[in-house]
């Protein structure tokens, strides 16, 4: 749920409800005053009774007004208690109402009443005084009271929701300013994390932390990948002297069997790492994108002289290599093509078993190099990750690696799987950005 | 894997050798490296057959050096104490002299090979090599140097058309693959030393090489152009050497 959508929850939930006690508390006080200006209007009229029976000593006609009826009932001295009570007040109508009348065979209506029960006595006659006024105005107002505790509901939820709209979505922009910064934050990137304009002091606050973050991460990248491209690249010149003193070493001649077969595995050594070396360096290239030629490659013929440079390996494994090719025009750098097309030949090729077979299909769509080899599927997980390598391989563990941040490179995708005994790496062309 | 020695197809040049030239001039060879172990190594494997090698450690004594003499040859290292190997192939060029240059740096970036070419070298070889990759390099660039493009290289009875890429035993046409005859161009070039089975390998397949520690495949090969040469007529000149590489040697 968004910050916005949970802050306009509660604020809603809460203005409902503190609307509606406000409303009830509104209400109760209203018709206790007006129920007090009620029986206080009862008195006077009480009042008024008792003083006219003093006077003339007789009851005062009955008289009705629009909003108050009095009645006398005589009744057994002593016996009535006096009490204000709610009652109901029959409501006669004139004759300006006759087109209800018309309409109702009764001669009025039954309205919400407050009355008082008194009583009076006329020389020696006990009576009961019953004054009964309407409250139909009391009910007209409370109806009032809710009509605008409804309005100003609404007027709030219209309120909140333009400040949501204007004010809220105004306030947070630069927080999703610095949410989208950080979500297109690559550390091998170049970018920097751009500053957000914003006054509000949290933002500003967040923008900095952030921004220092991120500067530190690539320092520390940066660090390390200059420090990985320094260590390779020191080791090249030992290396080169090691490969240059072995070939020198040989012409000295007379060498015996043992020594020679210590030469042997001298030269094997050197030139895996060597090439693990290279490996490494290329991989800093790739993910530093220092290789960003944009040239057209024809695949088809790329994989052709690929799988024709290697021919006598094949013939030395008697693999059977099976080739389906379309023609296919990619653009990027030739250099990285050619590794990758060779990676992924080379691979299958190491993990293929002695008469083996060697499935390559190009289509417009991708490039699929099966082929046969251990019985069980690797580990698809893991295979693109550095240093990994399946028991007994002799490559360097980067191949695959290099292949795939070759693969991110050119926007393609490269994706494993294993079925009926053969391993299939596919590259497909079209599903740029479909891999991490 | 990558691989700093170019394959086969975009290479054919760096086996353009001439090994008559040998014996009619005397060649030199200035050698600008300061890692010492490395420049030995070379110094040693250049000299004799006729060649004279010059050494230089610094930017300075490189810039000397090239300042006095000229060479058929200059082995150029980019990163030297006190300057850059490419402003001293800039002051080469400035002067118009003639000497061929090629780069052996331990940078393998296109850019820098790039702008090496761009500058006037004649190749760009990235380290670690082989000694063997780097001489037969040197005699493309010497033969391109000293004959203008001319297309005849001879051994003895052998007789080898480097633009059309015809190997003759006398008036016999063998009939060689392309890694074959790139192989018996690499062998004369190298005459007279043990060239590595790695060092074959990798100049013949580049990256795929590792996919076939042993080198059975290249055992096959070469018997395979042995058979093919001495079916045509020619001494067998390919010696085993130690059961660790190969020999081309008419001794």
């Amino acid at each position: 749920m968004k910050l916005q959508t949970r802050y306009n929850y509660v604020n809603l939930v809460t203005t409902i409800i503190v609307l509606l006690i406000t409303g009830l508390v509104y209400y109760q006080a209203i018709s206790w005053i007006l129920t007090w200006q009620k029986d206080k209007d009862l008195k006077d009229e009480e009042q008024e009774i008792v003083q006219y029976v003093s006077i003339n000593h007789q009851l005062p006609q009955t008289f009705q007004t629009n909003d108050q009826q009095t009645s006398f009932t005589a009744a057994a001295p002593g016996s009535v208690q006096r009490e204000f009570i709610n009652t109901v007040y029959f409501k006669k109508w004139d004759k300006g109402d006759g087109h209800r009348r018309h309409h109702h065979e009764k001669a009025g209506e039954y309205e919400p009443g407050r009355g008082l029960v008194t009583s009076v006595t006329v020389g020696d006659q006990y009576y009961k005084v019953l004054i009964i006024e309407s409250e139909v105005e009391t009910e007209d107002l409370i109806r009032l009271i809710f009509t605008i505790t409804i309005g100003v509901i609404l007027l709030l939820l219209l309120a909140l929701l333009l400040i949501n709209r204007l004010v809220l979505r105004r306030l947070w922009q630069p927080f999703y300013g610095i949410l989208g910064e950080l979500r297109s934050f690559n550390i091998a990137d170049n970018r920097e994390i751009t500053k957000v304009d914003t006054s509000t002091d949290e933002f500003t606050e967040l923008n900095v932390v952030v921004t220092n973050m991120a500067q530190k991460a690539k320092h520390d990248y940066k660090d390390l990948k200059i420090f990985t491209e320094n260590a390779s690249h020191e080791l090249l010149t030992p290396i080169a002297v090691i490969n240059s003193k072995l070939d020198t070493l040989i012409q000295t001649g007379n060498l015996n069997e043992k020594q020679s077969g210590l030469l042997n595995d001298l030269y094997s050594a050197v030139s895996r790492l060597n090439r693990l070396n290279q490996s490494l360096l290329l991989l800093v290239k790739i993910e530093n994108k220092l290789l960003h030629e944009e040239k057209p490659i024809n695949l088809k013929d790329l994989v052709e002289e690929t799988i024709t440079q290697l021919e006598e390996i094949f013939n030395d494994k008697s693999l059977t290599v099976a080739c389906s090719l379309e023609d296919k025009q990619i653009t990027g750098s030739r250099y990285l093509a050619d590794i990758l097309v060779s990676n992924l030949v080379n691979n299958a090729v190491r993990h293929n078993y002695r008469g083996g077979e060697l499935i390559i299909t190009l289509t417009a769509e991708s490039l699929v190099v099966k082929n046969t080899g251990e019985d069980w599927p690797l580990d698809a997980q893991r295979i693109f990750t550095r240093f990994h390598k399946s028991s007994g391989s002799e490559g360097s563990g980067l191949g695959l690696t290099i292949s795939k941040q070759i693969c991110n490179n050119f926007g393609f995708s490269l994706t494993y799987g294993f079925s009926n005994a053969y391993h299939t790496f596919t590259i497909g062309f079209g599903s740029a950005g479909a891999t991490g | 894997m990558p691989t700093n020695k170019p394959k086969i197809r975009n290479s054919t040049k760096s086996f353009q050798i001439c090994f008559c030239t040998f014996k009619k001039k005397q060649l030199k060879i200035l050698i600008i490296e300061d890692e010492e172990g490395l420049r030995d190594s070379i110094e040693e494997y250049f000299t004799g057959d006729n060649n004279i090698c010059e050494t230089a450690k610094t930017y300075t004594a490189a810039l000397g050096k090239i300042n006095l003499y000229r060479y058929d040859c200059i082995l150029l290292d980019i990163t030297l104490p006190g300057g850059s190997g490419m402003d001293i192939l800039k002051v080469l060029k400035e002067n118009n002299y003639p000497d061929g240059v090629l780069i052996i740096s331990a940078k393998n970036s296109l850019d820098d090979r790039l702008d090496g070419l761009n500058l006037g070298a004649d190749d760009y070889l990235v380290k670690p090599f082989h000694l063997s990759e780097l001489k037969a390099r040197v005699s493309a660039i010497i033969r391109r140097k000293t004959f203008n493009g001319s297309n005849q290289l001879m051994f003895n009875e052998l007789t080898i058309d480097l633009l059309a890429k015809e190997v003759k035993v006398g008036q016999n046409q063998l009939k060689l693959t392309r890694k074959e005859y790139a192989l018996l161009l690499y062998f004369i070039a190298n005459k007279g030393k043990v060239v590595s089975k790695n060092a074959i390998a990798e100049h013949l397949w580049g990256d795929g090489i590792d996919l076939a520690d042993n080198f059975d495949f290249i055992y096959s090969h070469i018997k395979n152009v042995r058979k093919k040469l001495v079916e045509g007529g020619c001494r067998d000149y390919i010696q085993a050497a130690y059961g660790m590489g190969y020999k081309f040697s008419d001794q």
